[in-house]
């Protein structure tokens, strides 16, 4: 094998293969490595941070998400109060108004009845002291002479114009 | 038909010797140039362009290489003790890689091929584990050849095993890529020659295994490199926790 048998070039081999071994050592420790190595790690330090950060904000979020949530069933919550509320006002409002509306058209009712009563009374009185005046009248016609028929006739129409006139002066008044 | 191991003949190209020393340049050493200029070339190819956040194809390849040699020395020597290993560990992976796959160049050399280089690096290594060893423990770097939980009784017994256990080591890293690289480069060579010397009708099939086995041995230029620095990762991940 001339891996055994080519002694000669064996101290070349080592030499030159030590000596290639150590400049490629140097060259790449020296210019090439640092700046690669370095570039890996501050990748994986982005990308843990990174990573990190994104779960911190998924935690947030979560938290935020949470929150709102919370905040959203206390809204609804709040507004089924303030519509029942708002509801339960209405009705009563409603309700207020209609007492109200009866209370009123009951006192209507009452004060047209009384309106009604008294002129009825006032009528009922007017008619009665016509009846008095008509009745005095007539009284005193009748007292004064015997009358024919066409003196009944025209005394009683003039009672009666009498009259007329006496409630017509009363209606002006 | 030419031999198969005659590619691993090696030819000075440029001869060059000082004192007693053969230093001259040959064809293996030429092809291992021309892989690490590669390497060299786009490692500064990426840098000359400015490493970007988001990196580029050439970037990303560059960059997983690295990460996976980093994740390696890792997990083999441990987190804080493996930074300051990182670039040797990675200097050697892209070496023994470039080296092996240069070598798949048709007329080109595996320098890997050579036992002396693989056994030159082994022995660095394991010096270099032995360095590390005593320059962190002391004396006490000697517990090594005492495995935990081992009763005292069998104690004069495990120290020879654990002494040729670490001796073995060399031996077995620079035999095991010395001897891939072999083998896989005379299985090529041999298929190679049986299509150049058989009739057409017969020649196709060696050819066919050539492209097939070709393609293997770019996978296995891979592994190889790969276990080369893992075990080197392994073994200085020994000395420095000790065991």
């Amino acid at each position: 094998m001339p891996q055994f048998e080519q002694v000669s070039v064996f101290g070349s081999l080592i030499f030159w293969s030590l000596i290639s071994f150590g400049l490629l050592f140097f060259i790449l420790k020296k210019f090439a490595f640092p700046p690669i190595l370095e570039a890996l790690e501050e990748r994986e330090k982005k990308i843990r941070s990174d990573i990190e950060n994104s779960e911190k904000l998924k935690e947030e979020a979560q938290e935020i998400k949470k929150e709102l949530e919370e905040t959203l069933k206390a809204a609804h919550g709040k507004a089924e109060t303030i519509l029942q509320l708002a509801h339960d006002e209405g009705k009563k409002l409603q309700e207020k108004s209609l007492q109200e509306t009866e209370a009123k058209v009951r006192q209507i009712q009452k004060d047209a009845e009384q309106e009604i009563q008294s002129s009825r009374n006032k009528l009922l009185q007017e008619i009665r002291s016509y009846t008095a005046a008509l009745t005095i009248a007539s009284t005193e016609k009748f007292l004064k002479k015997v009358l024919d028929d066409a003196d009944k006739k025209r005394l009683v129409e003039e009672s009666i114009e009498q009259v007329i006139e006496e409630l017509e002066k009363r209606q002006n008044n | 038909m030419e031999s198969p191991l005659h590619h691993f003949e090696v030819h000075t190209l440029i001869p060059i010797h000082i004192g007693g020393l053969d230093l001259s340049i040959n064809n293996a050493v030429v092809a291992m140039w021309v892989g690490l200029a590669i390497i060299v070339g786009a490692f500064m190819l990426v840098v000359s362009r400015g490493i970007s956040p988001i990196p580029g194809k050439l970037q990303s390849i560059l960059e997983i290489a690295l990460e996976f040699i980093r994740n390696l020395v890792f997990e083999f020597i441990g987190k804080e003790e493996g930074k300051k290993y990182v670039p040797f560990i990675a200097s050697l992976f892209l070496f023994i890689l470039a080296c092996n796959l240069i070598g798949l160049v048709p007329g080109s050399y595996t320098i890997t091929s050579q036992v002396v280089v693989t056994g030159t690096f082994a022995c660095g290594i394991f010096i270099m584990t032995l360095v590390i060893g005593f320059s962190k423990h002391g004396m006490g770097f000697f517990g090594i050849l005492v495995p935990p939980g081992v009763p005292k009784i069998m104690i004069p017994l495990m120290i020879p095993i654990e002494i040729v256990s670490m001796l073995a080591r060399p031996i077995s890293l620079a035999v095991r890529l010395f001897a891939n690289m072999t083998a896989g480069h005379t299985i090529l060579a041999v298929l190679f020659g049986l299509a150049m010397t058989s009739p057409l009708w017969v020649s196709w099939m060696p050819f066919g295994f050539t492209i097939i086995i070709n393609g293997l041995e770019i996978a296995i230029a891979f592994i190889q490199a790969y276990i080369f620095t893992t075990l080197t990762c392994v073994y200085i991940g020994d000395v420095v926790k000790l065991h």
